[in-house]
């Protein structure tokens, strides 16, 4: 998209939020919700310490807002429920990228109560974050933008109301759709070179589906998270994205030239018995990795460390607050956005317990802040990384350790189970 | 040994398939809960009373607060309920922040006792409708799964039901025990609920079609509190009209053999072990079928120590037991009389009076329940059932509040 800044250091870019008629499943047009007329909205690149400022028009017959998912940006910024944007209004965002942040983030409208439905007509996009000194070679770099969706015959986004069955569903295991898309295409196919090593910042903007994913007879890379790049690499063979989630992948070409491999979904459960699907335990094609015929690449020589993550003292905490997640509730309330349900003081570093009482995973997120994980079930996690959600599986505890630094305001605390969040499963905390 | 089966079937159309049983199993104590607010001692002593006379302990966990397990929730895969299709399983009532009940506001169990309401699944605020969308009631009510006796219990005074979530709260000693989620129809119950269900809050007025005025020189009052205290310990779950004392088969017993349920599981699923089963009879005070052929005082012992009315001398029980026969014929198991047996005596005398005096007679003969051959004597031990009165407050498994 155009940038039409002047200077080296500043990205301008127009956002226009409207409606669009595309083409999402095949050999049918749905009218979706856009940005620039693209599903996914463009990705916006910019590097730590950029200026960036953002046109937001809104074309849409409906109030919306754009967030900046886990951008330490001011509050008035934030694009949370607090700043709503009136149909046919125009609002300027305009903040720094702070150094040391470089990472994969996404926007997404928050207005109350319209947040899922905006979401899942399709108004969502990436931002990615360079740093200048990025511990990794130049690889080729894949955006991978996961949504899932649900549509009647006539092409249309399929959201029954509330008081259906079928919404009453929804309500409980948040909006989960059939056919799983990436970046907007039904199991596209990535070209690679066996040898070659590519890097992949996988996005889940999905409403409520948690992705188990798996590359089946390769093993995973994982060197990043929601706030970028981990300490050191971590070799696995799946991880769990949850709503909202990011992480970066080094995919390696260990296939022959001409074969073909798979990303997967693998079941994940995270439901209560009530409503589990029937489904659940099917695995998901996500997209097929198809090998080039070509002789394979000279390996690549990674390194081993990435970047150094600081560490956050617990005997630093001057607070510890307890909030519990509770099926649409978070200490037992719901959202009001008259009502601040937590102060804390500018520049305070607080530890957070965030229980869930219920059978079913909640990802938690915080605006506004990073945080790390300090450790779940009392089990301390092994590696440092940085986080804006976190996910609080059925029954689990979760600790994290946070620092409001450089800005005040009101700052949601919710989880990112799109249905949840717009049925009131969110808080408000006044950072002063 | 089975329990607390009592009232599964009538809240559905069709006859219950449940396994359960219980041995009080070990399992280690756990964390500190945090405690957040100042409890009244009286109040926590008073909750203590009615989670012994309402059977809490029953399905969850042990049967005296001095045994390991006390509301600490089921401990083995036997005690689990089968709900048609759906596993519904007695969770940790103890105040365990994670595992238990330890998170919930005394309001959020309140408003489970009274209204049947998830505590995990609805907002901790004061609800002042029973329509959903009214009044803090919500859209989408979830319900507690069977065969949690809501029903019964909501028919208790607010003071009452607040004392069980301060005793729960607050009298309590934290026990980390995860027991498996229940499961459930997506719709969490509500279809089971309907008034037509489980009749109206409050119940309807007396006297009903099945009750009647009772006649000169019977303390009226003391009828209509045996009434209350049929509602509440839920006598119609089991003898006919659940909550409802307007319902047909109101505490007439049952009708047919859907009615029977087995003592503990048996069949092919329990390694072939016979069935002994259970036939809920008829209360009202019809002269040849129901209490009428029984002294009153025999009905008080009943249900004061479990003896089998047709079977047992009418006489009072000497505090010394130095009457009490030397071979009792007991009640069957799916008769909850040894928590029945901690309600004060004027309660006790005061269903006695309702059942006699208060309903009218129905003729419904019920054929009598199966027995092992010792009368069930050795599932009432003293170690298996505990002692009464309740060994007192606070045991191993209580706090001081």
């Amino acid at each position: 998209m155009a940038d039409r800044s002047s200077g080296p250091h500043t990205v301008e870019v127009t956002l226009t939020a409207g409606r669009a008629r595309v083409s999402l499943v095949p050999g049918v047009e749905t009218d979706a919700y856009a940005y620039n007329g693209m599903v996914p909205g463009p990705t916006l690149e910019v590097r730590e310490g950029d200026r960036l400022i953002v046109h937001l028009k809104n074309e849409l017959p409906e109030p919306t807002t754009v967030h900046w998912h886990g951008l330490h940006i001011p509050w008035h910024a934030d694009g949370s429920p607090f700043h709503p944007i009136p149909p046919g209004g125009q609002a300027d965002f305009d903040f720094v990228i702070p150094e040391g942040t470089a990472g994969t983030y996404w926007y997404h409208p928050h207005p109350h109560h319209l947040t899922r439905d905006q979401v899942a007509k399709g108004l969502f996009g990436a931002i990615v974050v360079r740093a200048a000194d990025d511990p990794l070679p130049p690889l080729t770099e894949k955006l991978l933008i996961l949504t899932d969706g649900r549509f009647l015959p006539d092409g249309s986004v399929d959201l029954p109301p509330l008081t259906s069955p079928e919404g009453r569903v929804d309500f409980e295991n948040g909006w989960e759709g059939d056919l799983l898309f990436v970046n907007g295409q039904l199991t596209p196919t990535i070209a690679i070179r066996s040898g070659e090593v590519q890097r992949w910042r996988v996005v889940n903007a999905s409403a409520s589906r948690v992705y188990r994913l798996a590359i089946p007879g390769q093993r995973l890379l994982h060197v990043g998270s929601d706030g970028g790049l981990f300490e050191r690499p971590v070799d696995t063979t799946e991880v769990v994205l949850s709503n909202s989630e990011r992480v970066e992948l080094l995919v390696r070409g260990t296939g022959a030239p001409g074969d073909t491999a798979v990303l997967q979904a693998l079941p994940y459960d995270r439901y209560i018995p009530q409503t589990r699907p029937a489904d659940w335990e099917e695995t998901r094609t996500l997209l097929t990795l198809a090998y080039a015929n070509d002789p394979p690449l000279e390996p690549v020589t990674l390194p081993a460390t990435l970047r150094p993550v600081g560490p956050m003292y617990t005997a630093t905490a001057t607070v510890t607050r307890v909030m519990t997640l509770t099926q649409g509730f978070i200490n037992g309330k719901t959202m009001d956005l008259a009502r601040v349900d937590q102060t804390a003081a500018l520049g305070a570093t607080e530890i957070w317990t965030i229980e869930n009482l219920v059978g079913m995973d909640h990802p938690f997120h915080l605006h506004g802040y990073r945080f790390q994980v300090i450790d779940v079930n009392g089990v301390p996690v092994t590696y440092r990384r940085w986080e804006d959600t976190v996910n609080v599986p059925k029954h689990e505890t979760v600790r994290i350790i946070v620092r409001f630094d450089d800005y005040s305001g009101k700052w949601m605390f919710h989880c990112h189970i799109l249905d949840h969040e717009v049925n009131g499963m969110m808080g408000v905390l006044e950072v002063k | 040994m089975r329990r607390s089966v009592w009232w599964i079937r009538p809240l559905l159309a069709v006859p219950a398939i449940v396994t359960a049983a219980v041995v009080v199993a070990a399992f280690t104590g756990g964390p500190v809960s945090v405690v957040d607010g100042p409890a009244d001692p009286e109040q926590v002593l008073r909750g203590r009373q009615l989670v012994l006379e309402h059977a809490c302990s029953l399905c969850h966990g042990s049967f005296d607060p001095g045994q390991e397990g006390w509301v600490a929730g089921m401990m083995r895969p036997d005690q689990e309920f089968l709900i048609g299709p759906f596993r519904t399983r007695p969770r940790n009532l103890t105040p365990d922040n994670v595992t238990g009940i330890g998170r919930f506001s005394e309001r959020q169990i309140f408003n489970a006792l009274r209204y049947g309401l998830r505590p995990g699944e609805t907002a901790d605020v004061e609800i002042t409708a029973t329509t959903p969308g009214e009044g803090n009631f919500p859209i989408n009510p979830k319900y507690l799964a069977p065969p949690m006796p809501w029903p019964a219990w909501r028919h208790m005074s607010d003071q009452d039901l607040w004392a069980i979530a301060a005793y729960l709260k607050h009298g309590v000693a934290p026990v980390s025990h995860k027991v498996e989620d229940s499961e459930g129809p997506p719709d969490f119950w509500a279809s089971a609920y309907t008034p037509e269900e489980i009749g109206t809050l409050p119940a309807a007025a007396f006297p009903t079609a099945h009750e009647t005025e009772p006649p000169a020189g019977v303390d009226r009052a003391q009828v209509l509190r045996g009434r209350q205290v049929a509602i509440q310990h839920d006598c119609g779950g089991c003898h006919g009209g659940a909550t409802n004392p307007a319902a047909d088969g109101w505490l007439a017993g049952i009708t047919d053999s859907s009615g029977a349920f087995p003592a503990a599981a048996c069949g092919p699923d329990a390694g072939g072990k016979p069935c002994l089963w259970m036939r809920p009879r008829n209360l009202t005070p019809d002269d040849a079928t129901g209490t009428g052929r029984y002294t009153d005082r025999q009905i008080f012992n009943a249900l004061r120590y479990g003896l089998r009315p047709s079977n047992a001398t009418d006489v009072e029980i000497a505090a010394d037991r130095s009457n009490f026969p030397m071979e009792p014929d007991y009640l069957g198991l799916g008769m909850p009389w040894v928590a029945w047996r901690h309600m004060p005596d004027q309660d006790l005398w005061a269903l006695v009076a309702y059942l006699k005096h208060g309903l009218r007679p129905v003729t419904n003969e019920v054929e009598a329940s199966d027995a092992p051959p010792d009368r069930w004597a050795s599932e009432y031990t003293v170690e298996k059932i505990g002692p009464y009165p309740a060994t007192p407050f606070p045991t191993t498994y209580e706090v001081k509040p």
